[in-house]
């Protein structure tokens, strides 16, 4: 019984070194939040705030990077009739100072950003759930190195309510 | 009970070995190709032929007696471009005794954004456009920069992964110089890249 408690740190140690993930092999995630209710009236607006979070460790570019060379944090989104987006709104971004480049601030999100959409139904909609889909586009870094730009979905339901 | 434990023990030993080694397994025959995972050093390189930024074709079996460092990177990674401008210098130090530096770009854009962007760093050294096989033959590269040191006989003698430094990259260039050339106008030092039948073939 005593060996069985000795082998423990060995099956425990072979187990980590079977599973522990290689440097360059962690892939930065972006979650979104579940959106709540979004409802409106014929021919009114509502502004939706759409939660992402970035994962620890990891910055995206933000909106407005300060070099055209940098892939910016884009939100596509597309409404169906009688429901459109009439503009999304981001947030500012944190200007922050990489050890890989101390003298250089690059404007990014980490942690929890808000970005904002702008839905609009027409005034001849009718009384219905219509989806609005899309996708955020982001290009993630850490500390010492980029991954390649990535997409999630994005998904909420816009109501109608005219009575 | 005793005995039980012991045997508790070891199969669960083995059954971690079996999900690693299924684990390579699978991604190293991706696509029926033989990329490179986990520890690479002593692996031969894959050969690969790229277009350079100025329109030539070129395989890393060109380069063969000479020590190579492969850099992949892209204009959209901010480490990357602190490592490129060493690059240059470790460029004009080590080019007599026989180091090339072969960047690739893992970029989307254009051909003529990337030479700007090399130009205005002033690379002196061959920048080719990559592509997803390469990737893959590098062992799906996604973590950027990622260099491979490659000896004289073609050998992968480092890796990196994201930026390091300066001191360490040379520490690498050295070991690859280090190599002396055996037979080298025998054979391609190279390991060639597989042939999709042949790559089937080992895959099944």
């Amino acid at each position: 019984m005593r060996s069985a408690f000795l082998l423990l740190p060995l099956v425990f140690l072979v187990s980590v070194l079977t599973f522990a993930q290689e440097p360059g092999t962690r892939v930065p995630t972006v979650t979104m939040a579940p959106v709540g209710k979004v409802q409106l009236r014929a021919g009114g607006s509502a502004t939706v705030e759409l939660d992402f979070r970035v994962g620890s460790e990891f910055h995206v570019n933000s909106n407005k990077p300060h070099s055209e060379l940098l892939i910016p944090t884009a939100l596509h989104l597309t409404g169906i009739e009688p429901v459109k987006i009439a503009a999304v709104n981001y947030p500012a971004g944190q200007d922050v100072s990489f050890p890989f480049a101390p003298t250089e601030k690059l404007s990014v999100y980490s942690g929890d950003f808000t970005i904002t959409a702008v839905v609009k139904a027409s005034a001849k909609a009718a009384n219905g759930t219509y989806p609005v889909s899309g996708e955020l586009r982001f290009q993630a870094c850490d500390r010492s190195a980029c991954y390649p730009p990535r997409s999630i979905p994005v998904k909420f339901d816009v109501t109608v309510l005219n009575r | 009970m005793k005995r039980n434990a012991l045997v508790f023990a070891t199969l669960l030993i083995a059954i971690l070995a079996m999900l690693a080694a299924g684990k390579y397994l699978t991604r190293a025959r991706k696509h029926g190709t033989i990329t490179l995972v986990g520890d690479v050093r002593g692996v031969h390189a894959p050969d690969f032929e790229l277009a350079s930024l100025d329109g030539k074709r070129v395989r890393l079996s060109d380069y063969r007696g000479k020590a190579v460092l492969l850099n992949f990177w892209a204009t959209w990674c901010s480490p990357c471009k602190v490592e490129m401008p060493w690059f240059v210098d470790l460029q004009k130090k080590y080019g007599n005794d026989g180091l090339v530096i072969l960047g690739v770009a893992m970029d989307d854009s254009e051909a003529p954004k990337i030479a700007q962007f090399t130009s205005e760093l002033g690379v002196n050294y061959p920048v080719l456009l990559g592509t997803d096989k390469v990737s893959e033959q590098y062992g799906n590269v996604q973590f950027l920069p990622t260099t491979f040191y490659i000896d004289r006989e073609g050998r992968i003698v480092g890796k990196d992964t994201g930026l390091l430094g300066r001191g360490e990259i040379e520490e690498n260039i050295q070991k690859a110089l280090a190599s002396r050339v055996a037979g080298v106008n025998k054979a391609n030092t190279f390991a060639a890249a597989p042939t999709p039948a042949k790559a089937q073939t080992s895959a099944q």
